[in-house]
């Protein structure tokens, strides 16, 4: 009578283990399909972060402030005609 | 024995169909059929039992040895072949930037379109649909999917992903897409020939794409992955890990860049000419801050690509440099003691002959010093003092200057140039050495050489890659022969110099002109090429600026004329750039600080 209860309480356990074993199986196989999808996620973004930086660089071509620049009547820098303010002329300010 | 224990017992009825149906009807009736009292062997039936239970035998077996743990091949290769799956996994290329972190090239996620012509199962208007979305007319794509004696067609290569979903949204029949990576170069043919450009595999082809290919390139991956029934991966493992490509740090400033492409093309179109370069060094540490050409060409946009536009013509194209040479002859012969800067030489009636042939100056300059020759450009002063030279220290300075060897900078295609051996020279070759022709250079190994002016006398390596170390330097010339040939350079650029219009207003210049004739069949052509090498502040320079005019057609060739002014404009901007504040500041700054000067 000893045995078979020890023989029930083991296959209890068997079978807790085992339904353990698939459940973690199954939110391992799940937490990793969400591990891709974030770094799926991250690739886009990186991806995304670089067409921006090639747009930022393309925005920011001295050529194309330069015709903004003419377009607001503006005209390119003269060395003749700038004024350099000499260092540390005035006392700073406390 | 069949037939003899059917001789001994009655025959079974003919309509075996009849029969059957009637059996039951003979139970109910309790008439026996007298098939059925036919006994048959009992052999059969246990043979038949014993053949059932070795299939179940041999089913058992088979199970076990599958299920068992015996081995798992059969099944490890039946669950591969239902879920997992090998991908590459793409190794993205390097980025280029400028020095100060600009991007210059860069890659991004792009589709190759492709098909299987004979799976392809499209109507006219989703045909015409797909041809407006890849931007190649119908009957192109019509004819690429009639190719029948292919099974794999790209439609096209290196589309962009919004237009790869749209396509991939019509779900066509046999139309696929493809990973890829297509390199996008933002200042397009401002920097062209430099970076050059990579195929449709983004393999580096010219420039610092090819320089730099196995820095910029990476290894792509191979990873074997287990996906569910939704097609998600759930478990992964690398069989080989991709290594991304490094990304590189350019000397160059994209602002100076600019500069000077604008003024190159402002000035090769002003004066007709064939083309042109600039080179713009950092006189401190030889890093090459920007190195343009034109014509050039926009690497966005190769579909009618002119093969001339691609050189790098500062690096891979030699020419005789003329009177840029003249301050090593001078300052060779300053080292040597042969001369000093006030030493007189008589230039008159302009003209001279050398073992039978005749060397000239534009006019007869008469008595002029050493200073004054470097100034007004003399062939023959420069000539005479050069003829008073052993052959040997004009070719040291030349060499130890940087000319007949490749300057090792990164770039592909750099020439060496020519330089011939002293034992070689005759007199009339020492002389015309001396000012620039029989000698032919790049415009990256002038700019090079003129560090020697604007450093006190010692060169450094360039280098198109950002430096965070200067790069030791190597002596050429005695520093207080350097800052007398700079006072030269200095004079060159003054009003009785041949180059007053490379000033800038603010910065004292130094520099010197060059107008060669261009040889073309082994002749001297009408043909020139106008240039002008110079730094800025001429006291203290921080920039070596080298330009060249190939071909000016508009009237004036001369490098005073041509190129100095396109100096002017770059060592400006450049200058301004670099935020170097000019040496008349303390006098503009007191008007700064008027409230009517700010206005």
């Amino acid at each position: 009578m000893e045995s078979k209860a020890w023989v029930a309480v083991l296959a209890a356990g068997l079978m807790v283990s085992a339904l353990a074993l698939v459940t973690s199986q199954h939110r391992s196989h799940q937490l990793f399909a969400d591990l891709e999808a974030a770094q799926q996620a991250t690739r886009q973004g990186e991806a995304e972060g670089n067409r921006l930086r090639i747009e930022l660089g393309r925005a920011s071509q001295p050529a194309t402030i330069e015709a903004a620049a003419r377009a607001l009547g503006m005209r390119p820098i003269d060395p003749g005609h700038t004024a350099y303010l000499p260092p540390a002329t005035h006392p700073a300010r406390p | 024995m069949k037939r003899s224990s059917s001789a001994t017992r009655p025959r079974a009825a003919p309509e075996s169909g009849r029969g059957r149906h009637s059996r039951g009807a003979d139970r109910a009736t309790g008439t026996a059929h007298p098939l059925l009292a036919v006994r048959l062997p009992a052999w059969r039936s246990r043979m038949l039992l014993f053949g059932l239970f070795c299939g179940f035998v041999a089913l058992a077996v088979r199970v076990f040895y599958l299920q068992g743990g015996m081995s798992t091949q059969f099944l490890q290769r039946q669950g591969e072949a239902r879920y997992a799956r090998t991908l590459n996994v793409a190794a993205n290329r390097g980025t280029i930037t400028d020095r100060n972190g600009v991007v210059l090239a860069s890659s991004v996620p792009a589709r190759g379109i492709w098909a299987v012509p004979d799976d392809v199962d499209a109507g006219n208007r989703d045909l015409a649909q797909l041809a407006r979305l890849l931007q190649v007319p119908p009957s192109e794509l019509r004819r690429r999917l009639a190719a029948d004696d292919r099974s794999f067609v790209y439609l096209k290569r290196q589309v962009g992903l919004d237009i790869a979903q749209r396509i991939e949204s019509f779900n066509l029949t046999g139309i696929h897409t493809s990973r890829e990576f297509r390199r996008l170069y933002p200042e397009g043919a401002i920097t062209a020939q430099l970076l050059g450009f990579t195929d449709v595999e983004d393999h580096g082809q010219d420039g610092i794409e090819y320089s730099f290919e196995r820095t910029l390139a990476g290894r792509p991956g191979l990873r074997r992955v287990i996906k569910d029934r939704l097609g998600r991966a759930v478990d992964d493992d690398w069989v080989r890990e991709p290594i991304e490509g490094r990304d590189i740090t350019l000397s160059i400033d994209h602002r100076i860049q600019y500069v000077a492409f604008a003024a190159l093309r402002a000035a090769v179109e002003a004066n007709q000419a064939q083309g042109g370069s600039i080179v713009v060094l950092d006189a401190r540490s030889g890093e090459i801050l920007a190195l343009t050409n034109w014509p050039s060409f926009d690497p966005g946009r190769r579909g009618q690509l002119d093969a001339d536009h691609l050189r790098d013509r500062a690096v891979t194209d030699t020419f005789e440099p003329g009177s840029t040479i003249k301050p090593f002859s001078i300052a060779t012969a300053l080292e040597a003691g042969v001369v000093t800067p006030q030493s007189t030489v008589q230039t008159s009636p302009g003209w001279m002959r050398i073992g039978g042939r005749t060397i000239s100056d534009t006019s007869s300059h008469g008595l002029l010093t050493v200073e004054q020759i470097v100034a007004k450009s003399s062939n023959i002063g420069t000539a005479k003092i050069a003829l008073q030279l052993p052959a040997q220290s004009l070719w040291d300075t030349l060499t130890a200057a940087g000319f007949g060897q490749a300057p090792r900078a990164g770039l592909s295609g750099a020439v060496t140039g020519r330089l011939r051996p002293p034992g070689s020279w005759r007199a009339i070759e020492q002389a015309t050495i001396a000012y620039g022709y029989g000698v032919s250079v790049s415009l990256l190994q002038l700019a090079r050489a003129y560090l020697v002016f604007a450093r006190d006398g010692d060169i450094v390596p360039v280098s198109v890659m950002r430096a965070d170390t200067p790069a030791p330097a190597v002596r050429v010339l005695r520093p207080e022969t350097a800052r007398a040939v700079r006072r030269m350079l200095e004079l060159a650029t003054s009003d009785e110099g041949t180059a007053p219009s490379a000033r800038v207003p603010g910065f004292r210049v130094a520099g010197k002109t060059g107008t060669a004739r261009k040889l073309r069949d082994g002749r001297y052509s009408d043909a020139y090429v106008a240039s002008f090498v110079g730094f800025a502040p001429a006291n203290d320079a921080r920039v070596v600026i080298a330009v060249m005019i190939d071909e000016p057609r508009a009237g004036h060739y001369y490098g005073g004329d041509v190129a100095a002014p396109v100096f002017s404009q770059v060592a400006a901007g450049t200058l301004r750039a670099l935020q170097v504040a000019p040496e008349a500041a303390h006098a503009i700054a007191l008007a700064a600080t008027e409230p009517q000067a700010m206005r």
